[in-house]
């Protein structure tokens, strides 16, 4: 059963230049309980994606297609202020920079309980109680709620922002980038925490990030974006293990590891397309290393492979193949 | 290997603003950014400067280029005692020794042509002009960058961030330093072009011979581009070691929770508690005594009274904790 289902999602912004498609048709469930990882480097249309299905998108920002069905009922098609309504109680936001959703005038305590008061419909009492179970909930000390949100280390607010987020029992959260800003220590212990709340609650939650060590610390499903579409999805165990889409195996080789010698990292050479004219057949075939001719005339689809994942490679029934390749340094460098 | 840098000592305390409270007491709270450190560099080392945000790293790297005064101690470069060194021994250091910057959207001037970004060092340091397009060029080799004639007319905003970056490399490089330190140089940067700075890096390293120091709080980036690396905790050096040593074989207890924090990409990774308390920041340093010894879970009587000192566990290998 899903909580959420992005359906064929399509956001343009208008900009200077044209218009920037900055997703293009993206598609993928959210189970309920599970947390669903989206990856893409910056540009991919993950933090915008996750802003459309908040309902909080610039003004030159709008959703040119698709479905976004929570509950049943099409996000999309629903007023401002029945979005609005949700917003909180339905559907929760946990940020990157804490600092952006705590407002630096008002008392952290404060803060929670409007929430709790506003949107919540709870008695000042009762809010009070409630903001005091959250911050043990998330392990801070209850004497914090009278600090300005200044006086918390980068760690203590990203725990606030959980807090707030969980107040009003969300069924699902979207974290964008929640730990990114973090020093490692406590990117470790705020992720433990907000991973034993996620299953002690049964909550469901968007994860995104770049980082696909954080996917694979924190999360059961995972979304490759690249270029504004989904080029790959399933099991982040699956995935991992074994990518089929060349961008995610030529991910994998981006990073430095940690133990072992590691030998030779390996960037993608090149850029993502541009966006506002963007290509119609593969977005990333310019940076592909196993591009054919084909690969700049079809666009391919998002399809099921051997694994149970899906994936959007022309040449994915050579995968097994290609990720042999793929693991040589040589592959990628040209 | 010469040492090329002897820092011996070294304090950076920075004064506080004061609460009433303290100001009425004629208490001076200050914060000991850097507190007491002993570093030699070799000639042609490059050593990774390890630690979470606070822990003094970034100031270490701003004292050992001169571009703040320690509150204590010395630093040799080449022999030469910093402290010391003004008008044109000054500015042959500044030559000498050179700085990448975190951000390389902000490094450089936006109405600069790269030409420009790129001839301006040369022309401060008075490099005959004959000799400026030679070195331009050779150092945009370095950074492979070697499409020379397609980026010297573009100006920053119409390049990516990872050519960006690579130009404030070639800035840094123009002037053939002998030390370079660099501040969290990819971490502004995507996943897949990293891979090609560090990579970069690497070659400049092994191709000039360069001494160089990098500071990160990223343990598996350290070990990919350093030889050596330094750990710091609260302003003190807390483990020193060959950095394949330090991370497969951790002494201070610090190190080995960081080591266990550091994030893999593999589903099946240990998700065991770390054996650490408290974060950094909330770690106010304790007076006297081992300035881990609140968050260390193995911590006992001595910690407190005494301050550990570093010590050799192997040969190379330096470590500051009682229990070794």
């Amino acid at each position: 059963m899903s909580v959420l289902s992005v359906q064929d999602l399509k956001v343009h912004y208008r900009t200077d230049r044209g218009v920037a498609q900055a997703v293009r048709g993206a598609s993928f469930e959210v189970p309920e309980g599970q947390v669903v990882g989206v990856v893409g480097e910056s540009g991919c249309g993950k933090t915008t994606l996750a802003r459309a299905i908040m309902g909080v998108m610039p003004k030159t920002a709008s959703i040119a297609g698709g479905k976004l069905l929570f509950d049943g009922v099409d996000l999309v098609s629903l007023s401002p202020k029945d979005l609005a309504a949700r917003r909180w109680r339905d559907i929760a936001f946990i940020p990157q920079s804490a600092m952006n959703s705590l407002d630096p005038v008002y008392r952290v305590g404060t803060q929670i309980a409007e929430i709790l008061i506003e949107r919540g419909g709870m008695d000042k009492a009762s809010a009070k109680r409630r903001a005091v179970e959250l911050f043990d909930m998330v392990g801070l000390d209850a004497g914090r709620l009278r600090d300005f949100p200044h006086q918390y280390s980068g760690g203590m607010r990203q725990r606030a922002a959980i807090a707030m987020a969980l107040a009003l029992e969300p069924k699902l959260v979207i974290a964008d980038e929640p730990v990114t800003a973090l020093d490692v220590i406590i990117q470790r212990q705020v992720l433990d925490t907000f991973k034993d709340l996620q299953s002690r609650l049964g909550l469901s939650v968007i994860l995104i990030t770049h980082d696909i060590s954080v996917v694979a610390y924190a999360s059961d499903r995972v979304v490759v974006m690249y270029a504004g579409e989904v080029i790959e999805a399933g099991a982040t165990a699956e995935v991992l293990k074994r990518p089929f889409h060349p961008y995610t195996m030529g991910l994998y080789k981006a990073f430095p590891e940690l133990h072992g010698d590691g030998g030779t990292l390996v960037p993608i050479e090149g850029t993502p397309p541009n966006l506002i004219h963007p290509p119609s057949a593969c977005a990333f075939a310019d940076r592909c290393p196993f591009v054919e001719q084909r690969c700049r005339e079809v666009h391919p689809p998002l399809e099921p492979v051997e694994s149970g994942s899906l994936a959007a490679c022309l040449r994915s029934g050579e995968a097994d193949r290609l990720r042999v390749l793929a693991g040589e340094a040589s592959t990628w460098l040209r | 290997m010469a040492p090329l840098i002897a820092a011996r000592g070294v304090e950076k305390h920075f004064p506080v603003t004061r609460k009433f409270s303290e100001v009425l007491r004629g208490e001076r709270p200050i914060n000991r950014a850097v507190d007491g450190i002993d570093l030699t560099i070799g000639e042609g080392e490059t050593v990774g400067l390890l630690g979470e945000s606070g822990c003094g790293k970034t100031t270490t790297g701003r004292l050992l280029l001169k571009l703040t005064q320690p509150t204590g101690g010395t630093i040799q470069f080449a022999g030469e005692d910093l402290n010391q060194v003004k008008g044109p021994a000054l500015k042959r250091f500044r030559q000498q020794a050179q700085l990448v910057f975190q951000n390389p959207f902000d490094a450089l001037n936006p109405r600069f042509t790269i030409f420009r970004a790129l001839r301006e060092p040369l022309l401060n340091a008075g490099i005959p002009e004959t000799e400026h397009a030679d070195r331009m060029w050779t150092a945009m080799r370095r950074v492979r960058l070697p499409d020379v004639d397609a980026y010297y007319d573009r100006y920053p905003h119409q390049l990516s961030g990872g050519q960006l970056q690579r130009v404030v490399l070639a800035r840094a490089l123009v002037l053939e330093p002998r030390f370079l330190v660099a501040d969290e140089p990819v971490s502004m940067l995507d996943v897949s072009v990293r891979a090609g700075i560090l990579n970069v890096m690497r070659d400049v390293h092994a191709t000039m011979g360069l001494t160089a120091v990098y500071i990160s709080h990223d343990f598996a980036l350290v070990r990919y581009v350093c030889a050596r690396t330094v750990v710091m905790y609260l302003g003190k050096i807390v483990e020193d070691g060959p950095s394949a040593e330090v991370v497969e074989r951790p002494q201070h207890p610090y190190t080995k929770a960081l080591v266990q924090a550091v994030p893999v990409p593999d589903v099946n990774q240990s998700r065991a508690p770390l054996p650490i308390k408290g974060s950094l920041s909330q770690a106010q340093a304790p007076q006297g005594g081992c300035r881990f010894r609140d968050r260390c879970p193995y911590a006992f009587e001595r910690c407190a009274s005494e301050e550990p000192l570093m010590r050799e566990i192997v040969p190379g290998h330096k470590a500051a904790c009682h229990l070794l």
